[in-house]
């Protein structure tokens, strides 16, 4: 494993992060947290980003965006594509404490 | 394939098969094979029929796995294995021209140089959120709204004499 701790050592950093994935052609590289070993979210993100990947706005940018997020009611899911390797990563909504007065 | 057998020579006969068949395979599936035709011949009548159905699954497993542990492996020389390697590495790339349907995925872009940077960065503003919801379920309402507006009759009858 330790040629994927250069990959991984940042996802570990990532504030709020409950998990991460790094997937290469299909495979999952490394996983982490709540993501440790889900390869059904991999294959399902996969085909998000793909999916997101082909859509065109007319003077859109290129590529067409740079992070991809999957918004829930307690955490997201961030992916991002670099080096033909998609990174994902599990992160909790900050949640903000009511302030006592 | 089926579990009942009609005679109890025809369970051994079975087993007598099997039992070469085994034989030059490994020992573990074979040692368990004997035992269970041991108790086959001891045990009373009533349980004999429970037994040669589980001996003649038994016996249809180990045909069917192969246990790769326990094969002989014969032992090859540096140049023999070299030679072997090139060859398959030829035959590969023979195979790998022919294989258009084998062609890597289409690539994909990079999205940036620093991933961990960007996953790390700010969630999307709650704010945005809410407008893009908005704006989508302004959308959905609008789509559903969409209704024919009758005005005139569908089918009209020309002037035909």
């Amino acid at each position: 494993m330790g040629h994927t701790s250069a990959l991984t050592q940042g996802l570990e950093r990532v504030p709020a992060q409950a998990g991460y994935l790094v997937i290469s052609d299909g495979a999952v590289l490394a996983s982490s947290g709540d993501l440790e070993n889900d390869e059904h979210t991999a294959t399902v993100l996969q085909g998000l980003v793909a999916t997101a990947l082909g859509l065109r706005l007319p003077r859109g940018h290129e590529p067409p965006f740079r992070r991809l997020s999957v918004v829930f009611g307690e955490h997201s899911l961030l992916v991002t594509v670099s080096g033909q390797k998609l990174f994902v990563v599990k992160r909790h909504h900050h949640v903000q404490e009511p302030v006592a007065v | 394939m089926g579990c009942c057998y009609s005679s109890e020579a025809e369970a051994s006969d079975q087993e007598e098969e099997t039992k070469r068949l085994l034989e030059p395979a490994a020992s573990p599936p074979n040692k368990v094979l004997n035992g269970a035709e041991q108790s086959y011949h001891n045990l009373p009548s009533a349980r004999t029929d429970e037994q040669a159905m589980l001996s003649s699954i038994l016996a249809k497993t180990a045909i069917n796995i192969i246990d790769v542990s326990a094969a002989d492996s014969q032992g090859m020389e540096q140049h023999e294995y070299m030679d072997r390697a090139r060859q398959y590495s030829t035959r590969l790339a023979m195979l790998s021209n022919n294989l258009t349907h084998w062609k890597k995925l289409p690539l994909l872009p990079s999205l940036t140089n620093q991933p961990h940077q960007v996953l790390a960065s700010d969630p999307v503003p709650f704010a945005d959120l809410q407008q893009v919801s908005r704006i989508a379920a302004y959308a959905f309402s609008a789509l559903s709204q969409i209704r024919v507006d009758a005005k005139e009759e569908l089918v009209v009858q020309f002037g035909i004499p």
